[in-house]
């Protein structure tokens, strides 16, 4: 079991991630990095951030951190509290649906993303593959 | 949690009235080339408040890509409306909220109406959307599709804001309408009613909307076909629609919609004539994992084409209705759409259809079900 979020995690769902065939046929022409960004809430007090590489379909590069200066600017940005990442691994929250109502917020081209839907429910649901401990 | 997110709706005899009880002071309608020479637009100018102006863009095409859409704005601009009316099909309406957009928001792109970004508009105008057809759903939904020409695809813009204010439903403004589009957007609206109850983002309002809007196309549609006057069916048409345009706005579409703009952009079909032919292998498709669903619906066609399944339904009407039921049929060649294969793939997966079909359809099951939709042996 991996704790949500750390390094390990992140290890474990980028393995996991290229190893998706899904994700991989749903994502083969995405270019750009995302930074997952975990807010802290009252059950996780400090922010967490995951940046992954993303191109053609597979995790070029990865890196977990408590400090965003320590990671590359990404092209895009998925950031929600604590809780609802915890509620959005165990499949309770869609990844879009989650932007809409507001527990998500999304920074980046929106265009870009919304032909891409179908890889960001597959990244979802590699997430929740993982062991997570939370 | 999520929304239910629908325009003010006014339906039945004489709903073209209302028009005069709101407060218009300049208003842009848009409307299509065919349209443009009857009395349609004329009848809609003359339901405005008295004293009131009105641009008319009356050159849309059919499938119209930005630049048929937007060449206007110049003059719109000048102009300075308070409100937009769409009056026509799914491209008149589509340009209106385009339009609506655009002018609200100068400083933006059309590719910049996404659900996903507050977009702040109605500061200087306000729209209305008046079908001429039965069965787009665009004066209920918060969708604009538009032809991106040289890619051979189609767009699909999509924001709560560009939900039209108001939906005006008259039985006066289709009782016209010809046979092949009655059919074609009957076609497309009973695709809606179905895409939208299966939908990943189904919800009880969205079910509420398919049942109700599928019985009363199903239930008035033959009818409207022998007798295209009939008023009382056309409005339970007209009404029917609308509210399958309802459920699919608020659940969304899925993947006879992705095939089907990919197939409509590639080849310039009508789009109620693509979706038509994906709809049945797509519930085919799909069933495994929503046959309960399917069969509910199944229950609600009319004995004479009702089927075992709801695929077999849905073909025996269409068929009856004469529509074609493969790519072939509608005129395509095999040459032409094999050679184009892969980009349909391609135009196809990248349709937000794909993220809430209720299976899950990758690249080998799409060009699976392109391969079947040509017909004979693929």
């Amino acid at each position: 079991m991996a704790k949500f979020p750390s390094e390990e995690w992140a290890s474990e769902y980028v393995a996991k991630l290229n190893s998706n065939a899904n994700y991989e046929d749903a994502a083969k022409r995405w270019e750009g990095s995302i930074t997952l960004v975990v807010r802290k809430d009252a059950a996780f007090d400090k922010d967490a951030y995951i940046y992954l590489d993303l191109y053609h379909g597979k995790c070029r590069a990865s890196k977990f951190s408590f400090a965003p200066e320590e990671l590359p600017t990404p092209e895009y940005k998925y950031s929600g509290p604590y809780t609802n990442w915890r509620r959005l691994i165990n499949k309770e929250i869609d990844p879009i649906q989650g932007i809409l109502t507001g527990k998500f917020k999304l920074e980046g081209s929106m265009m870009t993303i919304m032909r891409f839907t179908r890889a960001a429910k597959e990244m979802v649901a590699t997430a929740s593959m993982v062991a997570t401990e939370f | 949690m999520w929304f239910f997110r629908a325009p003010t709706i006014i339906f039945g005899e004489e709903a073209l009235s209302y028009l005069a009880s709101l407060p218009i002071r300049k208003a842009v309608i848009v409307t299509d080339r065919h349209l443009r020479e009857t009395e349609t637009p004329q009848k809609v100018r003359q339901a405005l408040p008295e004293g009131s102006q009105s641009l008319v863009v009356g050159d849309i095409d059919d499938e119209p890509n930005l630049e048929q859409m937007t060449h206007h704005l110049d003059a719109i601009r000048t102009f300075e409306p308070d409100w937009f009316i769409g009056v026509g099909g799914g491209s008149s309406i589509d340009t209106a909220k385009i339009l609506f957009f655009l002018y609200e928001r100068p400083d933006l792109t059309v590719y910049d109406a996404t659900p996903l970004v507050n977009l702040g508009l109605r500061k200087k105008s306000r729209l209305i959307a008046i079908p001429t057809t039965s069965g787009t759903g665009s004066e209920c939904s918060w969708a604009a599709v538009l032809t991106e020409t040289t890619a051979k695809r189609k767009h699909e813009l999509a924001s709560p804001e560009i939900i039209p204010d108001y939906a005006v439903l008259d039985p006066d403004m289709v009782i016209s309408l010809p046979a092949e589009q009655t059919k074609n957007t009957a076609v497309d609206a009973i695709t809606h009613a179905i895409e939208g109850y299966v939908s990943n983002w189904r919800n009880p309002f969205s079910d509420a909307f398919s049942e109700k809007g599928l019985e009363l196309i199903l239930g008035s549609l033959p009818g409207v076909l022998a007798e295209p006057t009939n008023r009382k069916l056309r409005a339970n048409v007209h009404i029917g629609a609308s509210m399958a345009g309802l459920s699919f706005s608020n659940s969304q579409i899925g993947l006879a919609h992705a095939l089907g703009h990919a197939l409509g952009a590639r080849f310039k079909l009508p789009h109620g004539k693509t979706v038509g032919i994906f709809l049945p292998l797509v519930v085919e498709f799909n069933s495994p994992v929503c046959g309960d669903r399917y069969a509910r619906l199944n229950a609600l066609f009319p004995e004479a084409y009702r089927a075992e399944s709801l695929a077999g339904s849905v073909r025996n009407l269409f068929r009856a209705m004469g529509q074609a039921s493969t790519v072939s049929e509608a005129g395509v060649g095999r040459a032409e759409y094999f050679a184009g294969l892969e980009e349909l793939v391609s135009s196809a997966s990248e349709s937000t259809g794909l993220a809430t079909n209720p299976r899950d359809a990758g690249t080998t099951e799409l060009r699976e079900l392109l391969t079947r939709a040509y017909g004979g042996h693929g």
